[in-house]
């Protein structure tokens, strides 16, 4: 019966996320995206990594979309002067990297460490933050110093001018 | 396999009542609303329809339904019509979470009167509660509208506020619980035999603002402003579209979060047992019907800050208070022992 649901969501997936490139008004491939981003997490919790889910729903489909929504229906697009066509050097670029991406993420989900499962896990949020903070804590905290930096560099950038 | 479907057998006929009680409420508590505040403004509130008014839902209902549909010149049609799923799902997706009583055997099943029982539910909660966001968003930008407009991102604004407060004000209570599962936070709570609220009054008093903010109840109804937005961003809609809005921000949403606040601070469904097998229930709808009172009871009692005030109250002094409170609770926890 799983496969049922997996296929659901993944086609779900697959939809949204060729509407957030196809579509051409920058809104409808906004709502496009946040469709594709609501099927990961159901995806997530699916797959039985409901910690993921939740942060999925909540840091990316909320806190992070709504500052792309907050800034895309602001501008005038009837206004804006857009590129109609194919982007051909882009494509060119773009392409053999997306290519060898792909090849290299598709040996390690099938053939490296990715590959092989864990075992089943009991409460996803205790394991998840045991691991962030014993043995991944030095990276974790870089990260935090990192966010620290961005907030205060849009803090200075953001200030009024005396 | 027989297993299974009985179990989305049970599943099915959960969400079909919860559906039906939650969505039956929602038009009740207009009635209730309109009658508290016409005795607040020493009126008499509807009294025409019915006795005591009871069937003025259904009349608006009704009137509702059959008015003509006007959708603004310029507006994004399908964007306009989707905006309200977007507003009224995450409102009916809160309910999934909250447990309404403790399990029971019915003809030789477990059941428990949750829908899904995740042990990340709370998480769930913060998601739907700010998922709501985009359906207020996309209403005022669907709508060409330019106060609608502006009512979007001013609740976009308080959305993004609130949600933070929110967050840290409920950490304090999964530390002491230690769990994220909404029935395993009751639990908690009937085991210690004392209400969360006892030794979280802090983040109480937080949870509750953001409830309203993000409801978009007075004094935080910066978005919907009459004096000054009209009515904010649903003033396009017209009909049944325009009566979904309210419906989902007002009322399903005002009920879920004070159920959720009963889970977390007034111990769930427990409570003296007056009324045999249905009794944890009654006390269940008896907490959260009182803080929906509350609720309406202050929106119809207080002025409404300004709108530039609501996000400094959030960030300047109501997240600091959030975050000294984790800490003290931690540090708390940590010392004397709590969750498991």
């Amino acid at each position: 019966m799983e496969w049922i649901v997996f296929g659901a969501l993944a086609l779900w997936l697959l939809v949204s996320v060729l509407g957030a490139i196809l579509v051409k008004s920058p809104v409808h491939s906004i709502l496009f995206f946040l469709s594709s981003v609501l099927a990961m997490a159901g995806l997530f919790l699916s797959l039985g990594a409901e910690l993921l889910a939740g942060l999925q729903l909540i840091i990316y489909a909320v806190a992070i979309v709504v500052f792309y929504v907050l800034v895309i229906t602001t501008i005038p697009w009837e206004k804006v002067k857009r590129f109609e066509g194919v982007y051909k050097r882009e494509l060119a670029f773009g392409l053999p990297v997306l290519i060898v991406v792909f090849l290299l993420m598709g040996y390690m989900v099938l053939k490296g460490d990715l590959a092989e499962p864990v075992g089943v896990v009991e409460d996803n949020v205790r394991e998840v933050g045991k691991t962030l903070f014993t043995s991944y804590l030095f990276p974790f905290e870089v990260a935090s110093v990192i966010l620290l930096v961005a907030m205060i560099g849009a803090i200075l950038l953001g200030r009024k001018e005396e | 396999m027989n297993e299974f479907l009985v179990s989305l057998l049970i599943t099915l006929i959960k969400i079909g009542v919860l559906l039906g009680v939650a969505l039956g409420l929602g038009a009740y508590l207009t009635w209730f609303e309109r009658k508290l505040a016409g005795h607040i403004q020493a009126r008499l509130g509807p009294t025409v329809v019915g006795p005591f008014g009871l069937l003025q839902p259904l009349a608006d209902g009704l009137k509702l339904m059959t008015k003509e549909s006007i959708i603004p010149k310029g507006a994004d049609v399908p964007v306009y019509y989707l905006a309200i799923m977007m507003a009224v799902a995450p409102a009916i997706l809160l309910f999934s979470v909250i447990p309404f009583g403790p399990e029971f055997t019915l003809f030789g099943y477990q059941i428990k009167p949750i829908i899904s029982d995740v042990n990340i539910a709370l998480l769930v909660v913060f998601a739907m509660g700010s998922l709501a966001v985009y359906g207020t968003i996309f209403s005022g930008w669907a709508s060409n509208s330019k106060y609608a407009f502006i009512g979007s991102l001013r609740k976009a604004a308080v959305i993004i506020a609130y949600e933070v407060v929110l967050g840290f004000s409920v950490l304090g209570v999964i530390l002491i619980a230690g769990t994220m599962s909404t029935i395993g936070i009751v639990e908690a709570q009937i085991e210690r035999g004392v209400w969360f609220i006892f030794y979280q009054p802090v983040a109480f008093i937080l949870f509750l603002f953001c409830m309203l903010a993000e409801s978009g109840r007075v004094p935080f109804d910066i978005q919907e402003a009459e004096a000054e937005l009209v009515t904010g961003y649903n003033v396009e809609y017209g009909g049944m579209r325009f009566g979904a809005l309210p419906l989902a921000e007002w009322y399903l949403n005002v009920m879920a979060l004070s159920a959720i606040a009963v889970v977390l601070f007034f111990g769930g469904w427990s409570g003296p047992n007056i009324l045999g097998p249905f009794s944890p229930y009654f006390w269940f709808l008896a907490k959260m019907f009182g803080l929906v009172f509350f609720v309406i009871w202050l929106h119809w009692t207080l002025p409404r800050f300004q709108a530039k005030d609501v996000t400094e109250i959030a960030w300047k002094i109501m997240l600091p208070l959030a975050l000294v409170n984790v800490l003290v609770t931690a540090v708390v926890v940590y010392f004397f022992g709590g969750g498991t």
